[in-house]
């Protein structure tokens, strides 16, 4: 871990300490936890969204009680319950994506699209058919039509949980919130093409707070990587 | 803290445990004494029901589905594709259930599930061949064809159950037992209703493709004048009682069960509103009425398959105290508490089994016989004054719990288990003959325009 210099610190008011302790936490104490705080806040709000794309619930039916004991009748209550499961993964909730389905510009150029069903048949797999064998199960996913709305959904959760936690530990720190902010501008740009305002709104309130994380980069402490 | 596994096995032993007409449940088999207990089926006839039967069957272990038989090559060739992708075996397939019966050996179970009219030749054979037989309701188009399945069931000794599904239904079994018999929360039943109500677009001829077209010889030899004819059996006179058998029976059936008794006379109307073509009323209403051990009771019945007003389908049970409207379909099923009770009859004779009403719908909720509703909203009268005539709206409740498995299965369940001696069957043929008598004389009803007071004649086997 990069540790910062804490001599300069022992004595703030002298001369050179301006430039010493530029990224010193003590000397803009303030600085700091303002920077810590937006990153652990958008860390939290990118791991937490990132897993709850592996959510799915499994329902369970228990004998409905009757002064306490199981009743004899074979009558049940279904409960579910949440659960984590790579098997349960959605990237784009279910209702979002049949309306991004039917969005024309969900569509990959024809050309790019030929060329990566090409390819995906020439490894053996069919389009929108049984799965072969040999065939990798991530590109049957990949290349089921929309194309591009399957590749979109099959890497949003990873990529929250990425960068998710590359912010949290400060691993480059700046370019994990850049791609942190991309990712919240094609958010944005599947909610203009199907006009929700509020969530569009929503995610411009996200990009202030990258764009304020960014400016206070320099005052990041405490990572893994602080390079880039 | 009991398990899944033990409370389906303790429930599943509960469930075999008889009724008449509110006992039924008189037959079960010997154990089959093979080791894995596994038993070897039949499926005879495999249209649409045969298939709804066959979803339920498939998550029933121990099955093996030995041969099927369906006149229409397109229909066998689905249930031999429904058991190849089951067990991995190929089952064999006959046009014929004779040749069926000659060439199977080893059969424990038939389940027919043929147009109407086939119903009771076939159980017959089957039972006669010394198989145990699931039949479909009704147990026949005339009521002599169901007095022979009774008669087979008997003479052969093996089981015969009909497929009013609801009796083996853990909702309609807790409801029976623990609300109107066990805590007696309708009070005095004093009258029933029920319906079957089916948009036009629901009841429809059935189509078929030309290129799919039994021969004819091959209709004529199994009693249909065509292929239109063989798609839409329901329709005909001669082949099924129609809409009131065809729906209203398992309804009817609910009636005589929860009342414990049967009617003694029905009056009846019905009409070919919508559908004029066709042999069958399309619509039909039938009031029953019923001496009860608590009273009188009069029972009304529509079935309409031109209007799927009012809901669809739910039977309402009507008390002084409260009433149960509950369905198949659980979103239907609503439980109302009298807003204010019936005072009590000083002179009446003392019941030391009798609940005390006025604490016991809280006290059921409490214990879990009841889920409760939100009050009912009650909507301001225009000017402020309401009639002092209208009653109190009632305080909603709901059964607490639902069936987690396709609606026919518990029953189909309870035939299994009793074929294995394991439990007794909740509707053998005499109890579903008991229930289903009455519906016999539903349409002469309607057709002579008048009442019928049954003799305890026409309502014996």
């Amino acid at each position: 871990m990069t540790t910062e210099s804490t001599e300069c610190c022992k004595s703030t008011d002298s001369a050179d300490s301006t430039e010493c302790c530029k990224s010193c936490p003590l000397t803009h104490l303030g600085y700091f936890y303002a920077a810590l705080l937006l990153r652990i806040w958008l860390a939290v709000r990118a791991i937490q969204t990132g897993l709850e794309k592996y959510v799915g619930t499994v329902g369970s039916d228990q004998p409905v009680m009757i002064d306490g004991k199981p009743n004899v009748h074979g009558l049940t209550a279904a409960t579910n319950i949440k659960e984590y499961a790579l098997s349960h993964y959605h990237g784009v909730p279910e209702g979002l994506f049949k309306k991004f389905a039917t969005e024309p510009l969900m569509r990959l150029p024809g050309p790019i699209e030929d060329g990566l069903k090409n390819i995906y048949k020439s490894m053996g797999g069919k389009i929108n058919g049984e799965k072969l064998a040999d065939a990798p199960a991530a590109w049957e996913k990949f290349m089921q039509e929309p194309v591009m709305l399957n590749m979109y959904n099959l890497v949003l959760g990873p990529a929250l949980l990425v960068l998710g936690f590359t912010i949290l530990f400060g691993i480059a720190s700046r370019t994990s919130l850049f791609l942190l902010g991309l990712l919240y501008i094609s958010l944005t740009w599947g909610l203009i093409l199907i006009k929700q305002d509020d969530g569009i709104s929503w995610l411009g309130i996200h990009m202030i707070l990258v764009v304020m994380a960014l400016m206070l980069a320099k005052y990041n402490s405490f990572c893994l990587l602080k390079k880039w | 803290m009991i398990n899944r596994r033990d409370f389906l096995a303790k429930t599943a032993a509960g469930a075999g445990a008889g009724l008449v007409l509110g006992t039924p449940g008189l037959l079960s088999a010997a154990s089959t004494g093979s080791p894995s207990n596994k038993l070897n089926v039949a499926l005879i006839g495999h249209g649409k029901q045969g298939q709804v039967l066959f979803e339920s069957m498939k998550n029933i272990p121990g099955l093996h589905f030995q041969a099927v038989c369906d006149i229409w090559e397109y229909n066998r060739k689905i249930a031999v594709g429904h058991v190849r992708a089951l067990q991995k075996h190929t089952p064999k397939d006959y046009e014929n259930i004779e040749d069926l019966l000659a060439n199977e050996k080893g059969l424990d179970a038939a389940v027919i599930a043929t147009p109407d009219f086939w119903h009771s030749p076939h159980t017959v054979k089957c039972l006669e061949a010394g198989l145990n037989v699931y039949c479909e309701k009704m147990m026949s188009n005339t009521i002599d064809g169901a007095r022979a399945m009774v008669k087979a069931m008997e003479k052969s000794g093996k089981l015969c159950q009909i497929g009013h599904q609801r009796r083996s239904n853990p909702r309609y079994r807790f409801t029976l037992d623990q609300l109107i018999n066990g805590n007696k929360i309708c009070g005095q039943i004093v009258n029933a209703n029920a319906q079957w109500n089916r948009a036009v677009k629901s009841s429809q001829n059935i189509a078929y493709a030309e290129k799919l077209t039994i021969k004819q010889d091959i209709l004529t030899k199994y009693g249909f004048k065509d292929m239109h004819q063989f798609m839409n059996w329901r329709f005909f006179r001669d082949l099924s009682g129609g809409a009131i058998s065809d729906l209203g029976a398992h309804q009817i059936d609910i009636f005589n069960w929860f009342l414990g008794a049967v009617p003694k006379s029905v009056y009846a109307t019905g009409g070919n509103s919508y559908f004029t073509q066709r042999e069958h009323f399309d619509n039909v209403m039938a009031l029953f009425d019923y001496d009860t051990p608590q009273g009188q009771v009069r029972a009304f019945y529509q079935v309409l398959t031109t209007t799927s007003s009012g809901g669809g389908y739910w039977e309402s049970f009507m008390g002084t105290e409260g009433t149960i409207k509950i369905s198949e379909n659980s979103a239907t099923t609503e439980i109302f508490k009298e807003a204010s009770p019936a005072p009590k009859d000083p002179n009446a004779p003392k019941d030391p089994n009798e609940k005390a009403s006025s604490l016991s719908w809280d006290n059921l909720v409490q214990r879990g016989f009841l889920g409760r509703k939100a009050a009912p909203v009650v909507a301001p009268v225009a000017g402020g004054v309401t009639d002092s005539r209208v009653s109190a709206p009632p305080e909603g409740f709901s059964l607490p719990g639902e069936l987690n498995k396709p609606p026919h299965q518990p029953h189909l369940e309870n035939f299994f288990a009793s074929v294995r001696g394991e439990a007794k069957l909740n509707c053998d043929a005499r109890h579903a003959f008991l229930s289903e008598a009455p519906i016999y004389f539903v349409n002469p009803s309607a057709l002579s325009k008048q009442p019928i007071v049954f003799t305890p004649e026409q309502l014996s086997v």
